[in-house]
């Protein structure tokens, strides 16, 4: 995978990692890119991902079979590509869950070939309150 | 027989303010008990199933459920009653003493407390409010009744609406919406500026190609029993719709994210008086209303854009509950200019012991290299820089404040200076 | 010269040889073509007179715009087809719901259709709720008659019904000294003529409501005002009709009639054709169409719409009866219905309404201006009067006539039709008097053909859903041991139980959608509009009737609030 940063004119990004969202200008700098505006080195990550390979976590909920829950939230565990975000989230589509799975529970093992797996994030299948 | 049970402490709302100070305050000893009016505990945060929750307060990226279940497992192992299905119908107080009378599915129960912590939440503006007109038809949805239907009942309200405001909760709709199947023709936001966190306007709009406009609201809406279309407008300086700029969109719903406001119709009937800028009770550093006893905490109090200051609000509140004050209050008041939206809390109190204050508060105006100064009788007490400050972004101060600096009556004046960002 | 001659000379002069009056068969009828729906109106109340002719019909053609057609219900079926019941009651308002009451007294099958899916869907349930002391109307209307009387049955009428009633009370202010030395006069007439009325000066006027404008010189005070929730009363009486023995059919549109030699014979709906005896025309802004169908129109309806919006209970706490100003309540000028300031049964205030000629009868959207408007006058009597507070807003269309009165009578030309048409404010207030008049004609009528007696099962008493909230800390525990549902709280603005909901579905009138809900048990009434109790609602609606949860409707049918579950919808 090229992870190289290519850019011809400089771009501002907003940064996603923490509240703050610092934006971030990019500018063309050799081969690479030079990154001003950002309060922590996490910053300079994010942009540089965001130039070559943009990823995100994935949020959304699946169907259950249970009347008193009929959908569940889940989650990622990790990042995956910003791209197949759509693709992910129509796959969890297919999925019913019929266990009482709780919180942290893995619902789909290396969801589309992205190497994390789906993750359950709540506990109201197993717990009443 | 109505029964009579009496506690310490009693924490109205089981969300991340109130799980935190019932937490809290059994924490520090006090036999605390925690009313809940749904079924189960963790308010809001139920249903949001989005992730950024708790990198302040854990260093993780976590969902709603997942934040306040962290709370919600250390009940088991904690004091703290815990009544779920319980409603708070009536608040009356006798000699300093507060009764509730609670409406449950056991019958009527009445709670005799000594420190009464209010984490009541807020709930949204409605479309009534904001003037909505036209039809009144289905497909009128706050952000947060939207977020209900998706996420906790699993079913679309909409296959193609607008969203307007662009609160956070708006923003998160979006692309919750989008990736469920529906088609969100645009954000729509009357004021010449997004309220929501910038990274949310990134992440939920960007990500998706959804476009966000500004100066622009919705005038009209059209439908029979069903919406079918929105008129959009520009508006002018005043908030005023422009004639001659309007747009019909064809769409199924308008969903608004539009403003939350505090909820406050307990501590009202109590007599606890209203920040009008806040629409949360008036509170000391302890989050101690100006009724001795009643405490205020969470978004009830203001407003937050983070839940990790929420929790935090909740324990100060819960711990200050569980240990009333031996001697009186001597509040002084603290003050801000135009420049800022609001401080809290609105009173620092001389006789206490302890120094550290925390402070939240919001700029009014977008600003650059900003400075903040707290003066007291012209002289000032702190300053501090601030490279960038925006309305929707809630900043927390934490600053040493001695007795002696705040004897007196004299107010505590927080002002804001710095280069407007257009 | 004749009127006619007049009038036409008059209209011409004002419409330039656009509109012609000639009588037929004792009514006054225009003709012609106008584009300005006002001048259509303008035209028509330029025309009316009483004295001469027994009605006004409007036959000018409207240029300027394309009149809506009635709303239909999407339902097709066969389900009354056939039905030859003695007495067909159209319209599902107030009217025609007290008058099914009423005729459950006699023994006569009763049928009462409604195109609507629930009763009080039209202006019944879209106005300010007061039992009118019937201040502004003058000796000799009918629609005074039936104020008058009407005022008096409601405090039994709303004990038989179970339903809150309250004579709050009305004050008419007055700003300027002037006006104070006239109010001092007209309390005289008052006390010839009715209602009853007392005058109280500046300080009393003050003293009783310190809230309000301290400009206010003086006020009469007219004891025998009230308030009533409208949808609710409309609600009770379809519920104890049905409970007598009615049969309802909501969703159930007329159509069309057939006659033969001055009697309707039958009468077709979208659920099959009726061969009634006896029909009873309510069918308010439609009155005029149920009229022509029969071959028996002579008035015509004018709509005028009105707007009021609903503040916060905070709100209501600044005043304890109705109170309006004189010279916000002026009738006579472009017919603008002054209305108030109304404390309403449920301790909200109502601001409005307003009074807008409009020729769609069915438009009940709000306008921002129209409220601005309302309150910018309202503030004469409450200065402090805030947007602010408003926590919703509607709008309604009266059914007005021309001769700006009730036809509350037997058919003109058709002989087995009773009217109780052109029934705007105060049709809430006068409902229990016209039903007991129009019950009455219609079993004289059917009399004509078989004898008619006095039904002996007839049970006057309903009762209505319990409210635990208004019940003593003791009862409500000891209900809720009962029945836990009623300690559940699901609406938290209004405090409504899930006992209370549940039970709203289970009534003898059908309930099935979420404001159906709503105007039973109120859950959604409060300052969040249901964003909380909504989803809620809709749930036990769900587990109640067993529909799936995308098929609930907000109000009425095609009004659903769900597509279907997540990721299976496909995107527009």
């Amino acid at each position: 995978m090229n992870d190289t940063i290519h850019m011809e004119q400089a771009v501002e990004i907003v940064c996603i990692v923490c509240p703050n969202g610092c934006r971030i200008l990019c500018k063309p700098s050799g081969d690479g890119a030079s990154f001003s505006g950002y309060r922590c080195k996490r910053g300079i990550e994010y942009a540089t991902a965001e130039l070559t390979r943009p990823m995100r976590s994935l949020t959304t909920s699946v169907k259950t079979v249970f009347p008193d829950s009929p959908v569940v939230s889940v989650r990622t565990d990790g990042e995956i590509e910003k791209s197949r975000i759509r693709e992910v989230a129509f796959a969890l589509g297919r999925i019913m869950i019929d266990r009482r799975l709780k919180t942290g529970d893995v619902v789909a093992e290396n969801i589309c070939n992205t190497g994390v797996n789906v993750i359950c994030t709540s506990d109201r299948l197993v717990h009443p309150y | 027989m109505i029964e009579t049970l009496t506690f310490d402490v009693t924490v109205v709302g089981a969300g991340p303010a109130g799980l935190a100070a019932a937490l809290e305050a059994d924490a520090q000893g006090a036999k605390t008990l925690l009313i809940e009016r749904e079924a189960r505990l963790g308010g809001i945060l139920k249903q949001c199933i989005h992730d950024g929750f708790g990198l302040v307060r854990f260093g993780e990226k976590l969902s709603g459920p997942e934040y306040a279940e962290r709370f919600m497992e250390q009940l088991p192992k904690s004091k703290v009653t815990v009544f779920t299905l319980s409603f708070v119908s009536k608040i009356e107080r006798e000699d300093g003493v507060n009764i509730l009378t609670l409406v449950t599915r056991d019958g009527i129960r009445l709670i005799r407390t000594r420190s009464l912590v209010l984490a009541t939440g807020c709930r949204e503006r409605t479309s009534r409010q904001i003037g909505v007109h036209g039809r009144h038809c289905a497909g009128v949805f706050t952000a947060g009744t939207a977020q209900y239907y998706t996420n906790i009942l699993g079913k679309l309200p909409t296959k193609r609406c607008v969203i307007l405001g662009s609160g956070d909760i708006g923003l998160i709709m979006a692309r919750r919406l989008t990736l469920e199947g529906a088609k969100v023709v645009g954000v729509f936001e009357a004021k010449p500026t997004p309220s929501g966190l910038t990274r949310n306007i990134s992440q939920c709009l960007w990500d998706f190609d959804i476009p966000l406009h500004t100066s622009k609201t919705v005038t009209r809406v059209f439908g029979e029993a069903r919406m079918s279309a929105v008129e959009i407008a520009s508006v002018d300086d005043c908030m005023c719709p422009v004639a001659g700029t309007e747009e019909i969109i064809p769409c199924d719903a308008l969903i608004l994210s539009v403003g939350l406001i505090p909820e406050n119709e307990l501590a009202e009937s109590i007599g606890v008086p209203i920040d009008p800028k806040t629409k949360g009770a008036l509170v000391d550093e302890r989050n101690e209303t100006l009724v001795s006893g009643v405490f205020a905490c969470g978004n009830a109090l203001h407003v937050n854009d983070l839940v990790d200051y929420v929790s935090e609000s909740g324990e100060t509140a819960g711990k200050h509950a569980a240990h009333p004050l031996p001697i009186q209050r001597n509040l002084v008041p603290v003050e801000c200019d135009a420049s800022l939206l609001y401080v809290v809390p609105q009173r620092l109190n001389q006789n206490t012991e302890d120094t550290e204050r925390v402070f939240f508060f919001r700029s009014s105006a977008d600003l650059d290299n900003a400075t903040l100064t707290v003066t007291r009788n012209g002289q000032t007490l702190f300053s501090k820089k601030y490279a960038h400050l925006r309305p929707p972004e809630m900043e927390r101060l934490s600053v040493h404040l001695k007795s002696d600096q705040l004897a007196g009556a004299e107010p505590v004046c927080f002002h804001l200076e710095g280069s407007r960002n257009e | 010269m004749s009127y006619i001659k007049k009038l036409n000379r008059k209209l011409q002069e004002r419409f330039h040889g656009s509109v012609q009056a000639f009588e037929r068969d004792g009514c006054l009828v225009l003709q012609g073509a106008l584009e300005q729906w006002d001048d259509v109106v303008s035209a028509g109340l330029l025309a009316v007179n009483r004295r001469c002719y027994d009605g006004l019909v409007n036959d000018i053609i409207f240029t300027g715009g394309v009149i809506p057609p009635m709303r239909l219900p999407a339902l097709q079926d066969q389900a009354l087809d056939g039905v030859e019941p003695d007495v067909l009651i159209i319209g599902g308002g107030i009217v025609g719901c007290a008058i099914a009451r009423e005729c459950a007294r006699y023994e006569m099958s009763v049928l009462l259709v409604e195109k609507e899916h629930d009763v009080a869907m039209q202006s019944s349930g879209r106005n300010d709720g007061m039992v009118h002391p019937g201040v502004d109307l003058i000796p000799g209307q009918i629609k005074r008659r039936y104020n008058m009387r009407g005022n008096r049955m409601y405090d039994q009428i709303c004990s038989e019904l179970d339903v809150p009633f309250c004579r709050s009370g009305q004050y008419l202010c007055f700003q300027s000294k002037g006006l104070a030395f006239a109010a001092y006069f007209a309390q005289v007439y008052y006390k010839l003529f009715g209602p009853r009325c007392r005058y109280l000066g500046h300080t009393k006027f003050i003293k009783r409501e310190p809230n309000m404008n301290q400009k206010i010189q003086a006020a009469l005070f007219f004891p025998d005002a009230g308030v009533v929730s409208p949808y609710g009363l409309t609600i009770a009486y379809a519920e104890n009709a049905v409970d007598n023995g009615v049969r309802l059919s909501l969703d159930t549109a007329v159509l069309d009639m057939k006659l033969d030699a001055h009697r309707i014979v039958s009468v077709s709906t979208n659920r099959g054709t009726i061969y009634p005896k006896i029909v009873i025309n309510a069918a308010g802004v439609f009155s005029e169409e149920i009229a022509r169908m029969a071959n028996d129109r002579f008035f015509s309806i004018h709509p005028r719409k009105g707007t009021n919006t609903i503040l916060d209970h905070k709100a209501a706490k600044r005043m304890t009866a109705i109170v309006s100003s004189f010279g916000t309540s002026s009738t006579k000028k472009k017919h603008t219905k002054g209305g108030g300031l109304v404390k309403t049964i449920d301790d909200n205030t109502l601001v409005g309404p307003d009074a807008v000629e409009t020729y769609r009868k069915e438009d009940f959207s709000t306008a921002a201006q129209n409220i601005a408007d309302v309150f910018e006058k309202q503030r004469m009597t409450d200065p402090a009067l805030s947007l602010r507070d408003a926590i919703t807003y509607f709008s309604g269309i009266r059914a007005a006539t021309y001769e700006e009165d009730f036809v509350i009578r037997k058919g003109r030309r058709t002989e087995n039709i009773v009217h109780a048409a052109g029934i705007q404010s105060p049709g809430i207030t006068a409902a229990p008097a016209i039903a007991v008049d129009v019950s009455r004609m219609a079993a004289e009528l059917l009399a004509k053909t078989r004898e008619v007696r006095k039904n002996p099962e007839f049970n006057p008493i309903r009762k209505a859903i319990l409210r635990p909230n208004e019940l003593s800390d003791q009862e409500r525990d000891q209900l809720i041991h009962e029945q836990a549902d009623y300690g559940e709280i699901i609406c938290r603005c209004e405090q409504v139980s899930r006992g209370e909901v549940k039970a709203a579905l289970h009534r003898s009138v059908p309930c099935d959608t979420l404001d159906g809900v709503k105007r039973r048990v109120r859950p959604g009434m409060g300052r969040c509009q249901g964003g909380f109790c909504g989803p809620l609602v809709l749930q036990i609606i769900a587990e109640e009737t067993g529909m799936p949860l995308e098929q609930i409707d907000k109000n009425a049918p095609g009004g659903e609030l769900l597509f279907g579950t997540i990721k299976e919808v496909q995107s527009e």
